[in-house]
């Protein structure tokens, strides 16, 4: 049973999708790249690439910063705030909306609101426009939107996560469904919308496809990335260990075998491996020690995981349901102390995590592991993910002044953290949704429903860039903020980073990586649990390889090249 | 009802169906020619065929207008060209699907885990309703219907959860081995050598219940007159059994195993797509999960729905095959011949 | 043993010894027909044996789902999963899904769609069905198989999603109904009963000058109540059981949702996929207890539906209508 949600663009690693690896492109209709374009589809598109038409098409960020935070960004780290503004700031000055009406879809992981709820019925009245986002079920979101785009069937405004976007052939379908949004956006452009300019530009990339900018960005954040390893911090300090020091995966193993205690229900480790890109570094494309092109299934670095792995299994330290692929109950059984050890994303350590927590145990205490290194040499590296994958678009059916007005709908939705409409768009009303502690704003039981998953409704339309604060349980900003701040250094930035690549029809399947990737039933995952060897997953890479993998490394080597011409690799 | 259960009564066989039927019938035989025959019998059957028009209607728009799509398997489909434009292939998919050794692995793996599904679920609900059956108390029968029907209304995530909490690696069964000093304990959930009894388990204890309630049907039509008679003649229950009951379910006995066998190539979706994780696709990996994960999950349309395609003519062909054993036994199977 | 309505002779059977008043009611067995031999001790018991276990096995696992529906999110989070010893109890869950008022409507929305499409199937499915029963008739296997092939050949999701759109059908509620309107199997076990319907009978009654549609309307359906109960239970379970169609046609209108669509919003937070946390993002995704509540609500209103179906399969429906 799932119980938390997931959200990191890092899906891109472990989950369904994959290969988008952020976005990137080379300048449209080079010949290298039509040539690539094998058998019969389009010409090989690809989005804004040179460092100069960048700059043309993104929008001119404005940093704003209304409150200071307690942890300020370092190196791209989320600021943090202990503490909830006691004054909040007006940015939006007028009634943004002029009384249009609009339909929008967005995922939802969580229980639906009923429609045109209070909370709703608020904000639309702060909006001055009729905003009705029907959330559709997160799980089932990847299947319809084929429907949606094919049928021709898209509302308004629609949330396309790029993870999702593949199968869709988004550079065509940007091309015919969508709204160009570079003339109103572009460059200065933006000014008019303060809220929206002070969105990362390297969020607005995320949503340009074909040279053109499309897509608005949510839950932008300089330093985004996959997995962090978390463990009980308070188990641990009962079995006498405290605050451990794992610098090497050695240093892991041994650790793990310190905790691991199946007859007192207890287990060391969840399935990690989809942090171990981490310490054994293979990005989703890099260069081998030869200096050419491979996929992360090629590297050496996913043998040694996939070995590591299966060693922790064939010791027994994994928690059996994680090694059944039962992942739903994971969350709930690290709540019980079943597993010490986990991996997730940076959404996973905050108040609602920690109040969970600690309703089952009274300790809980949720702690993480610095960066380290496989063998404990040299400096960690952590391949960055793009600064967001939740982009939402306009349908093309819409008006110029209908898309204006919904520039300034988005830029109050963008109102940054200690803002009165990022108050009113998080907390809800005051008395009803939320009520003001002296530990912030808590939300009542009203407000989780409404307000509470209302905050991924409207979020997921445009919002600002990320914040952490928790109101009530300081100590967990404090440790989660401190821990960005002391990593956020490891990050680099991996090929093809932030490039929103359109692979030609013909390569889609390749592109799809289809033995790789699905959670619970890829090769990886075989090896690990000792039912396919090393060799038959070279096998397997091999013959991906031979259908169509080689033609796709061709296509990237032709985009990496047509980066370095431009200047912008 | 009651031709199917008397062992000693003839069948009849009158070939006389709509209005004017002995009329015409009589003069069927003195007409002689085919044509004339052809036309008359249309006439005379042509309100049984009005009555299945709505039926028909509504199948053609929603099952066979559809089915156009399946032209899909010929081309290289693109979600915005559509079907009209999209690139024709030929048999290209279909080339790719057979040379892929994942798919006669799953084919194999389905027929497998289908074969043993078929021998030891099918007998359950049969024996079940029997015994059901033989209740005296209807409220007893009533309640315990109820209940046994109800898993049926459960999805398969929800049956492997459960499952889950008593075989798997953390449930309640290992928990308790652990704890009096097996030091690692048998996972049912994971052991890819009792997968199939896994699964049939699965399937019993969910459909098992919900099953019964068409054989019960078929039970409640055997007239009591028949048990009356036998026991009369000194027949004792198993008697009665074997020479009354079992043969008035075989009518409905044989449909079903005919219907089920046309499904057996696309079974077990939700429940294989499950627990692949837990045992890997060497034993879990059958058709319709092969097809989604290659068609759907990499957005390539074409090839699931060539297999899709595949399937369905290998499914016709199963169900005729089984119809002509059936009747080969005298059983009517899905028609008479 | 088979009971049957009250036969000519009654034999009064002794009660069970009676273990409680409401153990005696359940018990309390049947007239036994005079010819039925009294059962041994070894059979009861054997039976009683095979019966306690078929429904313990089915029973417990219920009984721990409604436990964890009742349990507090604390003593899930110890347990780790399902709860099976109660330790904190609360309604939390059950109020949270009556009180958002999305319930009530999506409930009445789905009786409509059940009943309406109930009816309709049942309509088409008995015309249908007996329209190919009579065995001889004109192109009635002709007509079996276009049917039948439609059980095995299906173009996909996309291919039926634009020919319901191309209908004008996204977003309205006849699309939740008339795409599985005739499910074909149902129209094979119907017909299959139809067929077997005593010849005689219908020859006596086209001697006596009936048409077909006097023939089905007072013939066969009459004499096929228990197959008739059976199939409209198939249909009435998948139109109430159904949120594929919903998902596909309705995939974003919340409001116009059938309560199975909102159930299985709850239920499917359970997805095998799992993906990290998104930085900054607060997600409410319901509890395990929510989910074992969706379940239970679930099973509700089948157990209320059940008592009125299942007189249908009683014996002796048919007694009376075969002459002799």
């Amino acid at each position: 049973m799932k119980v938390v949600a997931d959200m990191s663009p890092r899906m891109s690693r472990r989950g369904f999708l994959t290969a988008t690896a952020g976005a990137a492109s080379a300048a449209a209709a080079q010949p290298l790249l039509a040539a690539c374009g094998g058998g019969g589809g389009a010409p090989a598109k690809t989005g804004a690439a040179s460092t100069s038409l960048l700059q043309r098409i993104l929008p001119h960020y404005q940093p704003s910063s209304l409150v200071k935070p307690d942890y300020p960004s370092v190196n791209g780290s989320s600021p943090a705030y202990l503490t909830y503004p006691s004054r909040l700031v007006k940015t939006v000055s007028e009634v943004p909306g002029s009384g249009g009406s609009y339909t929008g879809i967005t995922p939802l992981w969580g229980t639906i609101p009923s429609a045109n709820n209070p909370f709703d019925q608020a904000v639309n009245k702060a909006l001055g426009a009729t905003v009705s986002v029907s959330p559709a079920n997160g799980n089932n979101y990847a299947t319809i939107l084929p429907q949606l785009f094919s049928g021709n069937k898209l509302p308004d405004w629609i949330q396309v996560p790029t993870f999702w976007a593949p199968p869709l052939n988004f550079g065509e379908a940007a091309a015919t469904r969508l709204a160009d949004l570079t003339p109103y956006l572009a460059g200065d452009k933006v000014k008019q919308y303060p809220n929206l300019a002070a969105i990362f530009a390297s969020g607005w990339q995320a949503g340009i496809w074909d040279d053109k900018l499309y897509g608005f960005p949510s839950y932008t954040a300089g330093f985004n990335f996959g997995y962090q390893l978390y463990y009980r911090a308070d188990l641990l300090d009962k079995l006498g260990i405290g605050t451990p020091s794992v610098k090497s995966m050695n240093d892991l193993f041994d650790l793990a075998k310190e905790v691991n205690d199946p007859a007192a229900k207890r287990w060391a480790l969840g399935d990690i491996f989809g942090y171990l890109y981490q310490p054994f570094d293979y990005p989703n494309w890099m260069l081998d020690d030869k200096g050419h092109l491979i996929t992360q299934y090629e590297s050496p670095g996913i043998i040694e995981a996939m070995n590591w792995m299966a060693k922790a299994i064939k010791a027994g330290l994994v928690h059996p349901d994680q090694v059944a692929g039962n992942y739903g109950n994971g969350v709930t059984e690290f709540y019980s102390g079943q597993m010490v050890i986990v991996s997730d994303g940076s959404g996973a350590w905050n108040a609602a995590d920690a109040q969970k927590g600690q309703a089952a145990n009274k300790g809980y205490k949720r702690a993480s592991f610095d960066f380290f290194t496989d063998s404990g040499s040299g400096t960690p590296r952590m391949s960055l993910e793009a600064a967001t994958a939740w982009t939402s678009y306009l349908n093309k059916r819409l008006s110029p002044s209908q898309i204006q007005e919904i520039l300034r709908i988005g830029n109050y939705l963008a109102a940054p953290f200690g803002s009165v409409e990022y108050h009113l768009l998080n907390y809800g009303v005051a008395g009803v949704d939320y009520t003001m502690t002296a530990a912030g704003p808590q939300l009542t039981a009203t407000g989780t429903k409404y307000a509470g998953s209302a905050v991924s409704t409207y979020n997921f339309l445009v919002s600002p860039n990320n914040t952490v604060y928790n109101a009530g349980y300081p100590e967990v900003t404090k440790a989660s903020a401190a821990w960005g701040q002391r990593n956020a250094k490891y990050g680099y930035q991996p090929l093809f980073y932030e490039l929103n690549v359109t692979v030609p029809n013909s390569l889609s399947n390749a592109n799809a990586f289809t033995p790789f990737v699905q959670a619970g039933n890829n090769i990886m995952y075989e090896v690990a649990r000792g039912r396919a060897t090393i060799a038959d997953y070279q096998s397997t890479v091999a013959n991906w390889k031979r259908n169509g993998g080689n033609k796709l490394k061709t296509f990237y080597e032709g985009v990496l090249a047509q980066q370095k011409k431009l200047g912008s690799a | 009802m009651t031709d199917a259960a008397a062992p000693t009564a003839s069948r009849p066989r009158a070939n006389v169906v709509g209005s004017d039927s002995v009329i015409i019938a009589a003069a069927d035989a003195t007409a002689g020619s085919r044509r004339r025959r052809w036309w008359t019998r249309l006439r005379r059957d042509r309100t049984l065929l009005i009555m299945t028009l709505p039926a028909l209607v509504l199948l053609a728009v929603f099952g066979y207008a559809p089915m156009l799509g399946l032209v899909m398997a010929f081309q290289d489909y693109d979600l915005y060209d559509g079907f009209l434009h999209s690139p024709w292939v030929g048999l290209a998919n279909f080339q790719q699907l057979f040379t892929d050794p994942e798919f006669w692995h799953s084919f194999w793996n389905t027929l497998a885990l289908f074969s043993v599904q078929l021998a030891l679920f099918f007998p359950v609900p049969i024996a079940l309703a029997i015994l059901l059956d033989s209740l005296l108390s209807r409220r007893l029968r009533g309640v315990i219907q109820a209940v046994v029907t109800l898993p049926h209304f459960f999805s398969f995530v929800l049956v492997v959860t459960i499952f889950n909490e008593v075989f798997g690696g953390a449930g309640l069964l290992d928990t308790f081995l652990r704890s009096h000093g097996v030091t690692s304990p048998f996972d049912f959930m994971t052991d890819p050598g009792t997968f199939k009894f896994l699964v049939t388990s699965q399937l019993i204890w969910k459909e098992g219940g919900w099953s019964t309630i068409v054989y019960l049907a078929a039970l409640s039509a055997i007239s009591p007159a028949l048990y009356e008679a036998a026991a009369v003649d000194g027949a004792g229950y198993w008697r009665r059994l074997r020479h009354i009951t079992l043969p008035g379910l075989q009518g409905i006995t044989v449909l079903l195993l005919i219907l089920n066998l046309g499904y057996s190539l696309t079974f077990g979706f939700e429940q294989m797509l499950i627990q692949l994780p837990a045992v890997g696709p060497g034993t879990a990996q059958v058709i319709t999960t092969f097809s989604y994960k290659n068609g759907i999950v990499a957005g390539n349309y074409s090839y699931g729905a060539a297999a899709g395609l595949f399937l369905g003519i290998t499914s016709v062909i199963l169900i005729l095959g089984a119809n002509k054993v059936a009747h080969l036994f005298g059983e009517d199977g899905l028609y008479r011949k | 043993m088979i009971t049957t309505e009250p036969a000519r002779s009654r034999r009064p059977v002794p009660r069970a010894p009676a273990a409680g008043k409401l153990t005696a009611r359940l018990l309390a067995s049947e007239e036994r027909p005079s010819w039925q031999e009294r059962p041994r001790a070894a059979t009861q018991g054997a039976k009683g044996g095979a019966i306690t276990v078929i429904v313990a096995l089915i029973s417990i696992p219920l009984y721990t789902i409604v436990v964890t529906s009742f349990s507090t999110q604390a003593s899930i989070n110890q347990a780790g999963g399902m709860v099976i010893w109660p330790h904190g109890l609360s309604l939390g869950a059950y109020q949270e899904i009556v009180s958002g008022g999305v319930v009530g409507r999506a409930l009445l929305i789905s009786l409509g769609i059940t009943a309406v499409g109930t009816c309709l199937s049942m309509a088409i499915t008995i015309l249908a069905a007996y329209g190919m029963s009579r065995s001889g008739s004109f192109g009635h296997r002709t007509v079996l198989w276009v049917m039948l092939i439609t059980m095995f050949f299906n173009g996909g999701i996309i291919p039926l999603f634009l020919v319901v759109s191309a209908l004008g059908g996204y977003d309205q509620y006849w699309a939740l109904i008339a795409p599985s309107a005739v499910s074909v199997f149902n129209v094979i076990v119907m017909r299959s009963f139809f067929a077997s319907t005593a010849q005689d009978l219908i020859d006596c009654a086209r001697i006596d000058g009936a048409g077909d549609w006097r023939i089905l309307w007072r013939i066969v359906l009459p004499t096929s109540r228990a197959v008739t109960a059976v199939i409209a239970l198939f249909y009435a379970v998948g139109y109430w059981n159904s949120w594929f169609n919903i998902m596909l046609f309705m995939p974003s209108d919340s409001a116009k949702w059938p309560l199975q669509m909102v159930l299985y919003d709850y239920l499917t937070q359970n997805s095998q996929s799992v993906e990290p946390a998104a930085a900054g993002f607060q997600s409410a995704v319901p509890t395990l207890a929510l989910q074992m509540a969706v379940v239970a609500i679930t099973i509700v209103p089948i157990l209320l539906v059940y008592p009125f179906v299942q007189k249908h399969f009683t014996k002796g429906v048919l007694l009376g209508a075969v002459k002799g």
